[in-house]
């Protein structure tokens, strides 16, 4: 007797092998690969989504959690491996592998013992996906971007840093509050180090283009009476703040992810600060990986927007670029 | 509280709090409980009843005091027991106090029998009632595909004479959570977003149909206080009608069982 499906349903087409138009794939399936996925996944940002990591038991059964909410989700294929197979034909990979700060622990720390793990990696996703962008979102990410980099063998433009992409986020979070109105309506950019030494750029802090830095010239420095220097040390310290109270960070980062891979996939072309290769720029002459603002769109990080920096903020991007340095410089690849 | 507000910027919900004492939740129109201790590796959800009554004692009247007009979205396990015991302790009327139930596992049950049939899981209709649990009841009645009738095709479907073997997908949807933890320690995923697809309904006044814990009585000839899974048309006045579904004499007679086991366990719980 034929099988329900037969009676059920008549297959029309002949058989082909479909390949997903715009597959994406987590690597590390931690708080932050499934922030990230989750994120995703409720964004509709894909048809198959993908999951790697090494320990068999948590993949699989974050997998199969993931495929139970089908019913809710636009995204109708949900793979997981040990083996990058499984990730073939990606248009983005985003890499959050890794060991991540403990309670107290700066991002630099991590270095080593991070490029370590991507060694293993970055070269699997290239094997797989060799047309994909990666997404790196480990820490420290800057340091991270350039050792992808370097291992993949992939144009400038198609490896980013989730970078300063966060750090951003927090400080117009942290900007609306303290006026009362949506971060989306306030206009804030941090830029370099993800991490201790970003920077934030006070001349171009403003709501509804009106410079808030021309109506309080003092803003930023210390003699601030109204202290928004405390604004970017808030952000500086909001990770460690978290880690300390919950033990990791993992929504507003794997928010801030899908941000960045929804103008990926829609190809919007919008202004994210993230982590790109700037040498050359604001008088950087190493090859560092630091968060400016990038547009970004299907074909990865087409363009920087060349913003103009106070002669102090220059100075310390470029500090920023010689600390990564020293580290980098270090790295056996 | 923090890690939420910090993805403020991709966000539309402009205002999140948090705190121990529940004065910050007033004012809720939907609150919903997952607090309490939840299953160990192979421990099924009945063995949480004690614990997780005591747990609720403390919550519930608190809720209230602070939101006394709210809808009441019960998730805890055993979800079915825990829903009553928070009717009791609510002092809420019955419609306005509803269990997360068999929506995850209907859920579970169209994902996984779509994949069989490799169609979209919203285009595969078929029903999971009753305790949302070990003993849930699948409709094999009303299982289609655009209205076509599965039973229809096979009339062995969902027996153990199938020779296709359908009844396993029931067993898997069973199996689900006890799998998932022992994969990944708990399951928070899938659950989580049968509870926002409920929330979805009761906000935004949809009177769609949900698989979800109701009070029962007087149904099927159940003649206890039990909640359990029935298809309810929820809105923003929380459960408005139910469905009276056409179940066949062996269906009733397990949503009766399920009633029995868990009526003789809610009879036992002190000082609701």
């Amino acid at each position: 007797m034929a099988t329900v499906k037969e009676q059920l349903i008549e297959h029309v087409m002949k058989d082909e092998v479909s390949i997903p138009c715009g597959k994406v794939t987590v690597v590390g399936v931690g708080a932050v690969g499934m922030a990230c996925a989750i994120s995703i996944l409720t964004k509709e940002l894909t048809d198959e989504l993908a999951l790697v990591d090494v320990i068999e038991d948590k993949l699989k059964g974050e997998m199969m959690d993931l495929q139970h909410g089908g019913l809710f989700l636009r995204t109708p294929k949900i793979v997981a491996d040990k083996d990058y197979s499984c990730t073939a034909n990606s248009k983005v990979v985003v890499v959050t592998a890794g060991a991540r700060q403990q309670e107290g622990e700066s991002r630099l720390n991590l270095v080593q013992r991070n490029v370590n793990i991507f060694k293993f990696i970055i070269p699997n996703i290239v094997k797989y996906s060799p047309n994909c962008i990666i997404l790196v979102v480990s820490n420290p990410v800057d340091v991270l971007t350039y050792v992808a980099w370097k291992l993949s063998g992939f144009p400038r433009n198609r490896v980013i840093g989730s970078g300063c992409n966060l750090d951003s986020a927090r400080f117009r979070y942290l900007m609306g509050e303290k006026l009362n109105l949506h971060p989306s309506s306030c206009h804030g950019w941090v830029i370099g180090e993800h991490g201790d030494s970003s920077v934030p750029v006070w001349s171009g802090v403003n709501v509804a283009g009106v410079s808030l830095k021309n109506l309080n010239p003092g803003m930023g420095t210390d003699e601030d009476k109204e202290n928004w220097k405390e604004v970017h040390k808030q952000v500086v310290e909001s990770a460690y703040e978290v880690i300390k109270l919950k033990g990791y960070t993992s929504w507003a980062i794997g928010m801030s992810v899908a941000d960045l891979v929804e103008s990926i996939m829609k190809n919007l072309r919008k202004v994210h600060p993230v982590s790109t290769m700037v040498q050359g720029m604001h008088g950087v002459k190493d090859e560092v990986f630091l968060s400016i603002p990038c547009v970004l769109s299907s074909s990865g990080l087409s363009d920087v927007v060349k913003m103009t920096l106070k002669s102090d903020e220059e100075e310390q991007l470029r500090k920023s670029a010689d600390t990564l340095w020293g580290i980098q410089k270090e790295l056996k690849l | 509280m923090m890690d939420l507000q910090h993805g403020s910027l991709f966000l539309k919900t402009p205002t999140i709090v948090a705190d121990t004492g529940y004065a910050v939740t007033a004012g809720s129109r939907i609150v919903i409980v997952t607090a309490g201790v939840r299953q160990q590796e192979g421990e099924s959800r009945l063995n949480l009843v004690q614990r997780n009554v005591n747990i609720f004692k403390h919550i519930i009247p608190q809720i209230v005091k602070h939101s006394p007009n709210c809808i009441l979205v019960v998730v805890s396990n055993p979800v079915d027991i825990m829903t009553y015991v928070t009717w009791k302790l609510s002092g809420l009327p019955k419609h306005r106090v509803i269990g997360s139930g068999c929506n995850l596992d209907s859920a579970r049950f169209r994902y996984l029998m779509a994949e069989k049939l490799s169609v979209h899981p919203t285009s595969f209709h078929g029903w999971i009632l009753g305790e949302h649990g070990d003993s849930s009841v699948p409709v094999w009645s009303g299982a289609n595909v655009a209205g076509v009738n599965l039973q229809t095709l096979n009339p062995d479907i969902g027996t153990d004479q199938d020779k296709e073997g359908w009844k396993e997908t029931h067993k898997m949807v069973v199996d689900s959570a006890y799998e998932v933890i022992k994969l990944k320690g708990y399951t928070n995923w899938a659950i989580g977003m049968s509870v926002a697809d409920l929330t979805e309904s009761l906000t935004k006044n949809l009177s769609r149909i949900h698989p979800v814990s109701t009070m029962v009585k007087g149904m099927y000839g159940i003649n206890e206080d039990v909640y359990l899974s029935l298809p309810c048309v929820l809105n923003n006045s929380g459960v408005s009608s139910v469905i009276n579904m056409t179940l066949n004499a062996e269906e009733v007679a397990k949503l009766k069982k399920s009633a029995d086991t868990l009526w003789g366990i809610q009879k036992d719980l002190k000082d609701l």
